[in-house]
């Protein structure tokens, strides 16, 4: 045994380290491999050997996604208008995608936050029963919900427009907004609360100046990862949307690899698109992660 | 608590109350709503097209089901999917949270990027897979065939065994970071005596990762294999985005099957009653998951 604390000692460190890099190599690569095909030209992207460091890189990709530019392909020496084509509604998409986003995150956010609130601080019945109901809410996947949803939005008339996709995604965010709500408020203590209302505060006036303030990081964490859980959904929106100027990027992109040409130097460039955002929200989210949610706190 | 209520006015009361008015509206709507009308659904015939056809079928559905050798052949491959996707995601999980859990110089940014697939879009994902893994010009056939590992191309979204290799590669590089995330949580919480008492009584390092860390890890492992188990069986886009089930229907697990029954057959009440077994067994991992994750003891901490 004391040779492995030598061994450990000596040599641990540098074979962690190492065993790390090459981890987040392999990890990383899928996604470092498509920023790298995003940036190349047409021509490099199937050149043999592969290039990891685009020889010449190019933001043409980028370019045609944001400004919608007409796509074309080669044919016999000729360029073919290949007409409408999905890279023309990119920034709808992403406009559409952030709209219902924020939309539905916004609704999960407040409403739980207000029953979190009143779920800790009064007494009546059934007030133990709902963060569990919640919790098992957010158990049941997505494919339950989404045909009755469907059929509700087709009763009130609401297919293939964003409102749908928001309340929509309020039936897959609210469940665990509100368990990781419910887990925040009660661990912030009441004692300042009761010092307001003592010195003729109001609730309301508690509720805006006290209790929101302390339960801000709670607030952001629940409400990122509500945007997570939205903005990469697939199946609401392909069950719900049809027409190509309402659907969401998700659903949207999906559209670019099908037909025959799959152009992969803008699907990735599309890719990359749609992640830069998450990667934002991921760095804010990053201390609440590790720092003591834990297993309630997560949906996957 | 009786102390601290006692401030409470009537009205107070009432503010209470009024909290809960917008949660309790929404969850009928989109939570208990939903749910029961698929379990409705699930003893009607429904063609979406054809609303008005709708008429009630008692359990025709689930027997059309228990009689569809798809349906047991989804079954069967969500077990091998989840199986396999479970065991690799809790070993790598657990591994690489031993390594992060070390104090290195650069360990914030080692941690930032490996649980970073997590958050990535599922069709992101999935795109970038079909990519990397295409046959002809992805590069991971391309760099396995230069460095002599195969000597011919591997087909790995169009033979049946490939795809879900792949399907299971996709999931478990997409969720390690879950586990991760739980399992580092848990290891920061571990008291430093345990492994200084250890270390005093001659422990090395294997002795103390198996006496000392492992017994800890138990609870949360047992919260996260229960989670992702009951997650993974019923996840729905990472396989049909990816492969769309295919080729043929080898990769279909229920979610798939439930889609394909509600999207292409046009058999809604299928498809719920699909759900409905779903949910069934989901229950049952709940039940699991409550009695194992002691949430009657942090009730009486509350």
């Amino acid at each position: 045994m004391m040779s492995w604390d030598f061994l450990w000692r000596h040599t641990g460190r540098a074979v962690i380290f190492v065993t790390l890099c090459g981890l987040t190599f392999v990890v990383c690569f899928p996604l470092v491999w498509a920023l790298s095909t995003s940036l190349k030209p047409k021509t490099e992207i199937f050149a043999t050997p592969p290039t990891l460091i685009p020889k010449a890189p190019t933001f043409e990709n980028y370019a045609a996604l944001v400004t919608g530019r007409q796509q074309y392909f080669q044919s016999g020496g000729q360029q073919v208008d290949t007409g409408a084509t999905p890279a023309q509604f990119f920034t709808r998409w992403f406009l559409n995608s952030l709209v219902v986003t924020l939309g539905s995150t916004l609704i999960s956010i407040v409403v739980s936050t207000l029953a979190a609130y009143s779920l800790t601080r009064f007494r009546y019945w059934g007030r133990t029963f709902v963060p569990y109901f919640s919790l098992l809410g957010y158990m049941v996947p997505s494919i339950i919900f989404v045909f009755p949803l469907f059929l509700m939005m087709v009763r009130l008339e609401l297919t293939d427009t964003l409102l749908s996709l928001v309340l929509g995604y309020v039936s897959i965010t609210l469940p665990f907004c509100m368990w990781l709500m419910w887990a925040f408020m009660r661990s912030i203590p009441i004692e300042i609360e009761e010092a307001a209302l003592v010195d003729g505060a109001t609730r309301m006036q508690v509720f805006r100046d006290v209790v929101l303030p302390t339960a801000l990081p709670g607030i952001i964490a629940a409400a990122i990862f509500a945007m997570i859980v939205s903005w990469n959904d697939y199946l609401f929106g392909r069950v719900f949307l049809n027409s190509l100027d309402n659907l969401t990027l998700t659903v949207g992109v999906m559209l670019f690899f099908e037909g025959t040409h799959v152009d992969w130097g803008l699907l990735m460039a599309a890719c990359v698109l749609m992640t830069v955002p998450m990667a934002f929200l991921f760095m804010g989210l990053q201390r609440h992660l590790v720092a003591g949610f834990g297993a309630g706190a997560v949906k996957g | 608590m009786a102390r601290r209520l006692r401030g409470f006015t009537l009205s107070d009361q009432a503010v209470g109350v009024l909290f809960m008015v917008p949660f309790v509206l929404t969850a009928l709507f989109f939570m208990v709503y939903p749910i029961v009308e698929a379990v409705r659904m699930a003893f009607f015939s429904y063609n979406p097209l054809r609303p008005d056809l709708s008429a009630f079928v008692g359990l025709s559905n689930f027997s059309y089901i228990f009689d569809d050798q798809l349906f047991w052949t989804s079954f069967w491959q969500a077990t091998v999917w989840t199986s396999f996707s479970i065991v690799f995601q809790t070993l790598f999980g657990v591994a690489i949270a031993l390594l992060l859990h070390q104090a290195l110089p650069g360990i914030a940014i080692f941690r930032g990027l490996l649980l970073f697939p997590y958050i990535v879009p599922t069709v992101v994902i999935a795109l970038i897979w079909r990519w990397i893994f295409n046959p002809e010009i992805g590069i991971v056939n391309y760099a396995l065939l230069a460095g002599g590992v195969i000597s011919e191309r591997i087909y790995w979204l169009s033979t049946p065994e490939m795809a879900m290799a792949s399907t299971i590669m996709l999931n478990v590089w997409k969720y390690t970071p879950f586990v991760v995330i739980c399992v580092l949580a848990r290891l920061q919480s571990v008291p430093l005596e345990l492994y200084d008492a250890a270390k005093v009584d001659g422990a090395g390092v294997v002795r103390r990762f198996i006496d000392v860390t492992l017994p800890q890890l138990r609870e949360v492992l047992i919260v996260v294999v229960v989670f992702r188990t009951i997650w993974t069986f019923n996840k729905f886009e990472e396989i049909y985005l990816l492969t769309k089930g295919g080729p043929g229907t080898s990769t279909f697990n229920l979610a798939v099957y439930a889609f394909e029954q509600s999207i292409a057959n046009l058999k809604l009440g299928v498809g719920a009653a699909t759900g409905v077994i779903m949910m069934i067994m989901l229950s049952i991992g709940s039940v699991i998951y409550l009695r194992s994750a002691g949430f009657a003891r942090e009730e009486t901490h509350g």
